[in-house]
């Protein structure tokens, strides 16, 4: 361990968890949010720490280290594609050096392009601190903007992510120009059908409220259902989310953002036959 | 508690007086007088700031000095002394490249950036490359054909 005037450099996850239950530190991964505001605050800097770069294959599941850079996983065979097109999207070259999707969830933001791919496969985090671990699944992580349920003593580890489903997926992200854009809605849609029913009808909306959305009770609508039968429920399942997705006012409106997601609904469905 | 923060710079082992919490931006310009390093905007989007650290290219306005510890960063100043350079700048030049020559300091180490990772880089590879640095005189195009020529004039040095 190396200790800075104001940081800390831990040379092993056991001593950031010591560090980090021990002192009153902002975990630093990739610092390209933290350091817009560039405070003297003290750091736990995490960024050299191999233990949580690590990407690998663990049955029906992709274990990601929060540590990862958007830079790794693009270069990663490992990585799947949805995550690879929404990674692509995110920034320019430089930026995707440093940040990490550790950074990108534990920032909060209901903009976070990577997060919202965790958000609609399903994807569980592991968060430890020194006196142990928990798993939990990415929607319960938030409670609002900027707010999370990661305590004080806790870092995120990894991401736990389910292979299943993530093959046919449906991505859109709508910006203001081609880098370096800050998505206005961002959509993403996985599809699956087991034996003529559908298994998988998996929606997330990004940029629209203060949180990532998804709204399983609407998905279950249509699950185990044909797609003739999704046909016919088609109207009334878009009627719903209709009434469910409030979006909230920023750079563009309201009404702007439903608009949106409504057709990236509709033409999701669609493409899948429906 | 350690006495000052080192990593190499332009390859030479240094001692920064700064804080942890400081932007390499800032420590490059003020302590150790690197001024080709621009400051543009501070928030990762202007790409002035462009430096390579342990050979990536990344935004000093976004690093803070205790994520570089022993680390190699290069800056504009470290990276003119090459021949890969040289093949870039007469390349910059030949095309009229250059006009206010802000960006021009983080435009040449992003195209140094793609070229090592991808030596022949198409042409949508390359305003991918330089996506993150902005230019407000030349509309791009006259960097765009700068960078292939470089990798066209500099083959096999990257």
């Amino acid at each position: 361990m190396v200790i800075l005037d104001n940081g800390y450099i831990p040379s092993t996850l056991d001593e950031a968890l010591q560090i980090r239950s021990e002192n009153k530190v902002i975990p630093y991964a990739g610092g390209t949010d933290l350091m817009i505001k560039a405070e003297n605050v003290p750091y736990l800097f995490l960024n050299k720490l191999a233990e949580l770069q690590q990407i690998s294959v663990d049955g029906d599941m992709i274990r990601i280290g929060a540590g990862c850079t958007y830079t790794s996983l693009l270069d990663s065979p490992i990585t799947p594609k949805v995550l690879k097109e929404a990674i692509r999207l995110i920034a320019a070259p430089a930026i995707r050096n440093l940040g990490t999707v550790g950074g990108n969830i534990c920032n909060a933001s209901p903009k976070a392009d990577s997060a919202l791919i965790f958000y609609v496969s399903d994807s569980k985090l592991r968060l430890c601190s020194a006196k142990g671990e928990r798993i939990l699944p990415i929607e319960d992580f938030y409670v609002g903007r900027g707010k999370t349920v990661l305590q004080p003593d806790e870092l995120l580890i990894e991401i736990l992510m389910p292979k299943k489903y993530l093959d046919n997926y449906y991505y859109q992200k709508v910006g203001a120009r081609q880098a370096l854009a800050i998505s206005r809605v961002a959509f993403v849609g996985l599809f699956g059908m087991e034996d003529g029913k559908i298994t998988c009808c998996s929606t997330a909306y990004g940029s629209v409220s203060d949180t990532i959305l998804r709204f399983r009770n609407l998905e279950a609508i249509l699950l185990g259902k044909t797609i003739a039968e999704a046909k016919e429920l088609k109207d009334s399942f878009l009627a719903e989310y209709d009434k469910a997705i409030v979006p909230i006012r920023g750079r563009v409106s309201a009404d702007y953002r439903k608009r949106v997601c409504m057709n990236l609904l509709e033409d999701y469905l669609t493409q899948n036959g429906i | 508690m350690s006495n000052g923060i080192s990593f190499i710079l332009n390859g030479e082992k240094v001692v920064s007086k700064g804080k942890s919490g400081d932007r390499l931006l800032d420590i490059l310009r003020d302590e150790f007088n690197l001024t080709g390093t621009k400051c543009g905007c501070k928030e990762g989007e202007c790409g002035a700031c462009s430096v390579l650290i342990d050979g990536k290219l990344a935004n000093s306005c976004m690093v803070a000095l205790g994520s570089i510890v022993d680390s190699e960063v290069v800056t504009i100043e470290g990276y003119s002394r090459t021949k890969r350079f040289q093949v870039l700048s007469d390349a910059y030049a030949e095309f009229s490249a250059v006009q206010c020559g802000f960006c021009i300091p983080g435009m040449v180490l992003a195209s140094e950036a793609l070229l090592s990772k991808n030596p022949h880089p198409n042409e949508s590879e390359i305003r991918e490359g330089i996506s993150g640095n902005l230019c407000r005189c030349t509309g791009y195009n006259a960097i765009v054909h700068a960078i292939q020529t470089a990798s066209e004039k500099g083959a096999g040095l990257w």
